[in-house]
């Protein structure tokens, strides 16, 4: 007689181990965010984009640092550690603009788009828990990609401090509260803006470029206005700007003085432009959370 | 009576139009097939029912779960399967399983085996890392189905299930449902296809424009006790024979139907076709279809 293999079959296995409701909800919705934003377990195609900004935003970080390894105190020289993270963060704000433009709308709109909402909406979820999960998932990607940055220049510049590394890990640890600081504010300043957009468009590529166009076109507007003082008070439109108020934001919070920036032109405090951020942001959250009320 | 779920006067209008009028029902435990042609108020009543809209009249609860305040305990232990399209066309069916079932509150390892469970369930453990973009209809219908019973609820809402399925696809998707009872998950199957409700139900909740056509088990609804007899020629002196000796008769065209109540009835026709020399085409037990209950009621309204 001969062994011959046998198909079992198993049948249903009920499942009776714990269920984690809301909270395990959205802890799933999170960390499903950020894997969406950069590609993760999606198309190749779909990490392009993503971790190409990444790497445009961490190689001028490492390029300076190779350079300053190589010609030590060279590019350094003359400038404080917190005027080249500022600097950093005005080169890398821009990035992230993009970066952001990209992410908002992969967060949101494939869900309406496929469908998805529809069974989102069946699972032990409300639409504050969805977005604000997602919501989550944007400010800790585009916070990370913000930081990292500064986080290789902070290494960077202490490995070649002449007086060692422990030294410059202590000098530049000063820094390190600002850089926190700084990168709130830039998600204030492009956040809830990219969400607004990502809540109203049907596509993707459209969400991003009108994002793009909103962020500049304020800037320009703005701009025009300070500069051509058009109307009385005009010199207050200079905070509908959040690239500018941000830029500006930074580099107070980094004890840097830049008199060509749009706020110094309109004489208007740095930290007047940070409330006007986070008032405007707060109005794009609520924005989102009304929008979303009707489709879940 | 252990319900699966009831309403109470429940309604529901989008803006003038109303989708829903104070419907009341008790559907027990079990599978339930509902019924109705498009624009029935099935959907909208699922929808009341996971609390994705809010009725505007009456009240509904699903498990003895109030609707309006126990939204979220009422979603931890459902599952629902979506008419149209549901599915991320950019992830792999084991991926999004596993995303499902977290979305559903199970912990990231169960989520897993679960995911890996339900695909094998319905047949898609081959195919469990094909991106679902590149799925057939007939397998999205299937991953539709799995997600909604990955985290194990304990009732699940099929909406059109078979929608867009070709024959065989049809049969296996009916199957799958047929199965689900055995797994001690209720089901709630909304169709317009009431084929597909008669094979794969026991009870059954008859809508037409939002109003209550009729609920009950589907073997009362569709087996009423009558006979249908056939004749050659003319059926008058039949008819009245049969009269005659007491039975409840009704004639439609040369059709005609006989009540068939304790007495032996088909002994009774027998009798009278000797009696007048009436030829018998055909005679059946005259079983209504889920169908013809359903377009008698709707006429009778």
């Amino acid at each position: 007689m001969t062994e011959r293999g046998a198909v079992y079959d198993l049948g249903y296995a009920p499942y009776d181990g714990s269920r984690l409701g809301r909270r395990g909800a959205r802890a799933t919705l999170f960390a499903d965010g950020i894997r969406r934003v950069l590609g993760i377990r999606r198309k190749a195609r779909r990490k392009v984009f993503p971790w190409m900004l990444i790497v445009i935003a961490v190689v001028p970080s490492i390029v300076f640092v190779g350079i300053n390894f190589f010609v030590p105190g060279g590019i350094t020289e003359g400038a404080s550690t917190n005027a080249t993270h500022a600097n950093f963060f005005v080169l890398n704000g821009a990035v992230a603009l993009v970066f952001t433009a990209l992410a908002a709308p992969e967060l949101l709109i494939p869900d309406r788009r496929d469908g998805v909402l529809s069974i989102l909406s069946s699972r032990p979820l409300t639409y504050v828990d969805y977005l604000s999960s997602r919501f989550a998932s944007l400010v800790a990607v585009v916070g990370a990609f913000l930081i990292f940055p500064q986080f290789v220049l902070y290494l960077g510049l202490a490995a070649t401090n002449t007086d060692g590394l422990f030294r410059g890990l202590v000098e530049g640890a000063d820094a390190l509260p600002k850089v926190l600081l700084v990168t709130v504010i830039y998600i204030i300043a492009y956040v809830p803006l990219g969400f607004v957009v990502a809540s109203l468009a049907n596509r993707k590529a459209i969400a991003a470029t009108v994002y793009i166009a909103i962020v500049i076109g304020l800037s320009a507007v703005a701009e025009a206005v300070v500069a051509n003082n058009v109307f009385a008070g005009g010199r207050w439109v200079a905070l509908i700007a959040p690239v500018n108020t941000a830029d500006a934001a930074a580099e107070w919070v980094f004890g840097q003085s830049s008199p060509e920036s749009l706020l110094a032109a309109a004489d208007i405090n740095p930290g007047v432009g940070l409330v006007a951020l986070i008032v405007f942001g707060a109005i794009g959250v609520a924005f989102s959370l009304y929008r979303y009320r009707s489709l879940m | 009576m252990e319900t699966a779920f009831t309403t109470d006067a429940l309604g529901h209008a989008y803006g003038r139009i109303a989708a829903l009028h104070s419907l009341s029902v008790e559907v027990p435990r079990g599978r339930t097939g509902l019924v109705g042609a498009n624009g029935a108020g099935k959907s909208t009543l699922i929808k009341i029912l996971l609390g994705i809209i809010e009725q505007t009249t009456g009240r509904a609860t699903v498990l003895d779960l109030d609707t309006g305040r126990e939204t979220i305990p009422i979603r931890s232990v459902v599952g629902y399967m979506p008419e149209g399209e549901c599915l991320p066309l950019d992830q792999t069916a084991a991926d999004f399983m596993v995303y499902a079932a977290g979305t559903a509150g199970l912990p990231r390892d169960a989520a897993r085996q679960r995911a890996s469970d339900v695909l094998t369930l319905v047949g898609l453990d081959e195919e469990r890392f094909r991106y679902l973009g590149d799925y057939s209809t007939g397998m999205k219908q299937r991953a539709k189905l799995a997600q909604a019973i990955v985290h194990d609820p304990s009732l699940v809402f099929l909406d059109e299930p078979t929608a867009g399925l070709d024959p065989s696809g049809r049969e296996e998707m009916l199957d799958l449902i047929a199965r689900l009872g055995s797994f001690g998950i209720d089901v709630v199957v909304s169709s317009h296809v009431l084929r597909d409700i008669e094979r794969t139900c026991d009870w059954v909740v008859m809508l037409d424009e939002g109003t209550l056509l009729h609920a009950g088990p589907i073997g009362g609804a569709s087996h009423e006790r009558r006979i249908r007899v056939q004749v050659n020629g003319d059926a008058t002196p039949l008819v009245e024979g049969l009269r005659s000796a007491g039975a409840l008769v009704t004639v439609d065209d040369r059709r005609i139907t006989v009540a068939h109540d304790d007495r032996d009835t088909y002994d009774l026709i027998r009798d009278a076709a000797a009696a007048t020399g009436t030829s018998i085409r055909n005679l059946d037990d005259g079983a209504a279809s889920l169908e013809e209950m359903f377009l008698r009621r709707g006429a009778g309204r």
